[in-house]
Formats: C-alpha cells, sequence, structure tokens
C-alpha cells in the first residue's frame, strides 16, 4: 500500500492545485496525519487552492474528517473528487455538530449545586446505612425465632478469614509499635526517675486504646476493603439479584455472616493486639530500664483493673461491628463500572478508619472516670 | 495464491497445557477480503485460536501471521502500529466502563495522537453512525446500555482506527434473532463500505449462513475442513455431516449457495 502523499502544481491562472496520491488511510501504519495536516496547512488557508483527489487509492474517514476540518467543513467546486470519497464527505457533513451537551451548568451556581449534591448524597449514605441496620435487625430477629437458617458456615467462614488470618499481621504491627513506644517512654521516664510507671503507660495504653484502635484500622484495611470489594463485584456480575431468585435473603446470607463473625472476632483480636503491645513495651522496659519481665507482670494487674478489660472487649465489639457495618454499606452501594467499584473501596476504608478513630475519642472522654 | 493476499496465516500451531492439547499442527489461512467463521464445538479451542490471532496469548508452537507479520517478533512499537490494522470484538463487549459511549470509541483515537478533538468528535460521530447508533447514545455508560447496544459500540470501537482485520468473538451470542439478522445486516453492510477481513466464532447458524464466505472447522483439535458452507457436505467428519444438516435447512430456506470468493 503506497504511503499517503501530495505534490502541488501551479495553475496557469496563479493558483495552486493540490493533488493527492497514494493510501489515505489509517491502515498505511506509516502515514502521521498530525504531521500530513502540517503540512497542508498552507493550502488549507489559501482559498483559492484547488484539490485533485482523483489518484487516491484509499480514502478514509481518518483522512476524509482532516481533509475536511482542513477545508472548513464543506466541499464546492475546487475539489474535485471521486463519486465514493463525494459520498463519505456527504455522510460527515449530515453529522452532528461538536459538543452542544457539554455546555450545560451556569457557573455561577455551580458550587451551590455541587454542596446541594454532596448534601443529598450525605443523606443518601445516611439513609442507605440506616436501611442496613434496619434489614439487619429484622434478619437477626428472624433467625432468634428460626435458629435453623442461622448460616453458622459463613459465620466460621468469616471468622476465620477476618479473624485467624488476621492474627500474624496484627501481632508484628502491634509488637513493633510496643516497642517504640515502650523505648520513648522509657527514656522520657527515666528523666524524672519514675521507671516504674512505664508499666503504667504500656499496660493502659495497650489494652484501652492500642489494641482496639490498632485492630480496628489493620481489620478495616484487611476485612473491610475485602468486603466491600466482593459484595460490589456481586453487584456487579448479578449474584446478588442470583442470591434474590432463588429466595435467599441477601441480607441474611451475606451481610449478617459478616457483621457477627466480625463482631465475635474483634474483641479477641483487640485482646490479641493488645497483648502484643504490652510484650513489646515489657521487652523495651527490660532493655532500657532493666525493669524485669515478672514484676513487670506482677505490677500490670494493678494498674489495668478489670472494668478495663471490660471496655476494651466493648471498645472492640464496637469497632468491629463499626468496620463492618460500613463494609458493607459500601459495597451495597457499588455500580456496575470499575471506576464505582475503586471508589467506594476506598470510600469504605477511609470512612471506616475516620469513624472508629472519632468514636475512640468520644469513648475517651466519656470513660475517661472509668478504671483510672 | 502469493502470500501477500493472505490477512491471516496459522501454520503448524499446537497449545498445550499442561498435558492437555488443545490444538494440534493446526493449519488455517483467511484471504484478504473475505469472512472466515470458525465452527467448533464446546470446548474445541475456538476462542483460544481468536486469542492466538490477536496476540493475547501465544501458542506453545507453530506460528501466526497477520499481513505477513508475526506480532510476537515486532518490537514494542512496531506491535502497536500492527495491533491497530485490526479490531477484535470480544464476546461480552468488553467497553470501559468508567467511559461513557463517547469515551470509548474516541480512546484509540486519543491514543494515536494524531487527531485534534474536533476531528476525534467528528470520528466517532461518523463509527456511530456506521454502527446506526444515534448521537444521544454517546453520552450514555456501558451499565446503561443494552446487550445489542454493547455490542454495536464494541464494534464501533473496533472500528475505530479503519482496521483491515475485524476479529469478532460471538457477535451475535445473547441477542434475539432479530437483532442478531440486524448485526448480521450490519457486518455484511460494513464489509462492503469498508472493504474488511472478518474472523468470527459462532454457534448461531443463522449468522453463519448470513455473514459467511468460507468455514473453518475445528475438531480433534486441528482444523478438519476450511471450505464454502455447500463444500461441507463433502467433508467426512461426524461432527461436519451434523452441523452441515443444520447449515443446509437454512441454505434450503435462503436459497443463497454461496461460492468461494474470486481473488
Amino acid at each position: 500500500m503506497a504511503e499517503a502523499e501530495f505534490r502541488v502544481e501551479d495553475l496557469s491562472n496563479g493558483t495552486k492545485r493540490v493533488i493527492l496520491t497514494g493510501a489515505w488511510s489509517l491502515r498505511g501504519v506509516q502515514n502521521n496525519f498530525s504531521e500530513l495536516r502540517e503540512h497542508l496547512s498552507a493550502f488549507f488557508g489559501n482559498p483559492f487552492t484547488h484539490w485533485d483527489l482523483n489518484g487516491v487509492e484509499q480514502l478514509d474517514s481518518a483522512a476524509a474528517v482532516m481533509l475536511w476540518t482542513g477545508w472548513g467543513k464543506h466541499v464546492d467546486q475546487r475539489m474535485s473528487l471521486r463519486p465514493e470519497h463525494a459520498a463519505l464527505f456527504n455522510m460527515l457533513a449530515a453529522l452532528p455538530a461538536a459538543h452542544s451537551l457539554e455546555a450545560g451548568r451556569g457557573s455561577l451556581m455551580a458550587p451551590f449545586i455541587l454542596l446541594w449534591d454532596k448534601y443529598l448524597e450525605f443523606f443518601g449514605h445516611l439513609t442507605g446505612f440506616l436501611n442496613l441496620v434496619g434489614s439487619l435487625m429484622f434478619e437477626f430477629f428472624y433467625i432468634l425465632r428460626h435458629p435453623r437458617n442461622i448460616p453458622f458456615k459463613e459465620i466460621s467462614a468469616n471468622f476465620y478469614k477476618g479473624g485467624v488470618q488476621a492474627l500474624p499481621v496484627t501481632a508484628l504491627v502491634s509488637f513493633m509499635i510496643g516497642i517504640a513506644m515502650g523505648y520513648l517512654m522509657a527514656l522520657q521516664l527515666r528523666k524524672f526517675g519514675a521507671d516504674i510507671f512505664i508499666v503504667n503507660i504500656v499496660g493502659l495504653a495497650g489494652v484501652r486504646e492500642l489494641g482496639p484502635i490498632l485492630m480496628a484500622i489493620i481489620v478495616a484495611g484487611r476485612s473491610g476493603s475485602a468486603m466491600t470489594a466482593q459484595i460490589g463485584v456481586m453487584r456487579v456480575t448479578e449474584e446478588i439479584d442470583a442470591l434474590s431468585t432463588m429466595g435467599i435473603s441477601r441480607t441474611l446470607r451475606l451481610i449478617l455472616p459478616k457483621v457477627i463473625g466480625l463482631t465475635l472476632a474483634a474483641p479477641l483480636l483487640a485482646f490479641w493486639t493488645s497483648a502484643w503491645a504490652i510484650f513489646g513495651g515489657m521487652l523495651a522496659a527490660k532493655i532500657q530500664l532493666g525493669i524485669s519481665m515478672e514484676f513487670f507482670l506482677n505490677y500490670l494487674p494493678q494498674v489495668v483493673v478489670p472494668v478495663t478489660l471490660s471496655l476494651a472487649i466493648f471498645k472492640g465489639l464496637t469497632f468491629g461491628i463499626l468496620v463492618t457495618l460500613i463494609a458493607c454499606h459500601f459495597g451495597m452501594r457499588v455500580m456496575p463500572n470499575t471506576e464505582s467499584l475503586s471508589g467506594s473501596t476506598t470510600s469504605s476504608v477511609v470512612t471506616a478508619i475516620t469513624t472508629v478513630i472519632l468514636v475512640d475519642a468520644v469513648f475517651a472522654i466519656v470513660t475517661r472516670g472509668i478504671g483510672l | 495464491m502469493s502470500k501477500h493476499s493472505l490477512a491471516c496465516e496459522i501454520t503448524g500451531v499446537w497449545t498445550q497445557y499442561g498435558s492437555t492439547v488443545i490444538h494440534r499442527d493446526l493449519n488455517l489461512a483467511v484471504r484478504t477480503g473475505e469472512v472466515m467463521a470458525l465452527v467448533g464445538g464446546s470446548g474445541s479451542g475456538k476462542t483460544t485460536l481468536l486469542r492466538h490471532i490477536v496476540g493475547l496469548t501465544t501458542p506453545s508452537r507453530g506460528e501466526i501471521n497477520l499481513f505477513g507479520v508475526n506480532l510476537a517478533k515486532l518490537d514494542r512499537e512496531g506491535a502497536r502500529l500492527a495491533r491497530n490494522r485490526f479490531g477484535m470484538l470480544f464476546q461480552q463487549g468488553a467497553l470501559f466502563s468508567a467511559l461513557t459511549v463517547y469515551d470509548n470509541i474516541a480512546f484509540p483515537l486519543r491514543e494515536l495522537r494524531q487527531f485534534d478533538e474536533e476531528s476525534i468528535h467528528l470520528l466517532v460521530m461518523h463509527k456511530l453512525a456506521l454502527v446506526e447508533l444515534e448521537p444521544k447514545h454517546a453520552w450514555l455508560l456501558p451499565a446503561q446500555l443494552s446487550g445489542g447496544m454493547v455490542k454495536r459500540v464494541a464494534l464501533a470501537r473496533a472500528l475505530a482506527l479503519e482496521p483491515e482485520l475485524l476479529v469478532l468473538d460471538e457477535p451475535t451470542a445473547g441477542l434475539d434473532p432479530d437483532r442478531s439478522e440486524k448485526f448480521v445486516h450490519l457486518i455484511n453492510n460494513l464489509k462492503k463500505q469498508l472493504g474488511l477481513t472478518v474472523v468470527f466464532v459462532t454457534h448461531d447458524l443463522d449468522t453463519l449462513v448470513g455473514m459467511t464466505d468460507r468455514v473453518a472447522v475445528l475438531a480433534d483439535q486441528h482444523i478438519i475442513a476450511a471450505c464454502t458452507l455447500s463444500e461441507l457436505a463433502h467433508v467426512d467428519h461426524p461432527f461436519a455431516q451434523n452441523f452441515f444438516k443444520g447449515v443446509h435447512e437454512r441454505l434450503d430456506r435462503t436459497d443463497k449457495w454461496k461460492t468461494a470468493p474470486t481473488h
């Protein structure tokens, strides 16, 4: 296939004639239409140039568009065309003109409209969330009356995936943070000769804050994102609709097991996380301050009173429920496209972590008189 | 026949996954300008062969040449240019779900970096007109389209770079008879207008009879016949015979005994 080429002839009356030859087509891979357009731009600008397309082997839509826009979107006597070319240019002329749909919103009102949309979106999330909690309550009372329908398998699977499989990573992270915190505190406390208080700090911080919070953050990142993506993809591939047509409640089969499984696992995980954080701090205290582990462990129960443990369990439960509910909520809002899937997964994790930290702050204030 | 007039040439292709052999010494030649159907039982490796042809997968052994070049042996830039010479229509459409119909069709054009937005707009509208969609459909998202529209948009995207070879995987699967007839009509029209070579896989006999110049039968891990539909009667193989029965009825009905295109 010959390359797209042109040559210029001077006519007797002083005007020029551009003669196109070769294949003016994208199929000729060596053709570059932006270069051709540049070479031809001088002739496009001149209203007296004649164009001869009779020697063109092949003219495709891409080349036709390039010529046609160059000619100012019309064909007249100056162009000598073959009939099939003329048909192509006629088709181009009949096409609707450029983006008439993009002009829309007035610029002055745009920020307010955006705000209003955000406001509506917020209420959409709120009602969606309430809906979810409501239907969960219904299902919960339903399985209380019909214990045969309790999805034990799914619950245990979720407990295993969200809880048991999270053991190594939560242990590692909290152990490292325990060590880091232990060292930092040890250095400060030594200045005041208050070495012994390392037990108070590590013990209380580990059980009351670090355990539940670290657990919640890791679970939100691990299981929360997985849940959102799973429910989202099941929505996209209509698997959820398939469940519904079989008469199986999606809330009962998909969401309830996740909520129960993770809610049961969360307090245990929080304990596990606390234990490793305290172990890390203990190690730091031994190395930095020479406080023996036996002493540390003996003194610990005097600082961390049982009510603190109850508080930690309660926090763990709350955070577990929050993370799962938020994950499921965002999963149910996934629209059937990739952008929405990634957006919802991100929102799920970000919202879950933010909410958990907000709730934790409220907890800290409300429970400031308990166990301290 | 000179080598140049072959759009696609498959020689001695073997495909093996572990101990499973899918293609055993498979040979096939697709002439330029013809519509070639690939038929075979479920799981006979038709889609795998299509994926080999467009270079998504490479066969374990053997060679596949498109327009006389082997995609696997080209460098990155060369392969990109060569890939612009064919378009593929996937079974599910494979439209980019986050982009509108307009942006889906404009995508390959923008990637070419040869056109300004004004030209792209015209080209997109031209492709929409080619596949008989209305301009207002351009602003819909793939999730908002019906099955037939998804196929047509996917076809418009495959046609965006004016390919010479169009590879279709089950183009009419999931369409109602009326829609699939229209789709066949559309492909036939496009073939006439643009001078396309078409390779397609189908299970739908009406589509087959409506479009095909030649049919390649994939059975027993290789092509047992590549001939016109009427010549299929002389192929001595249970699958081909069985298959021909269905084709025969339709050929009688449409009275459309096709002969091999003369090239």
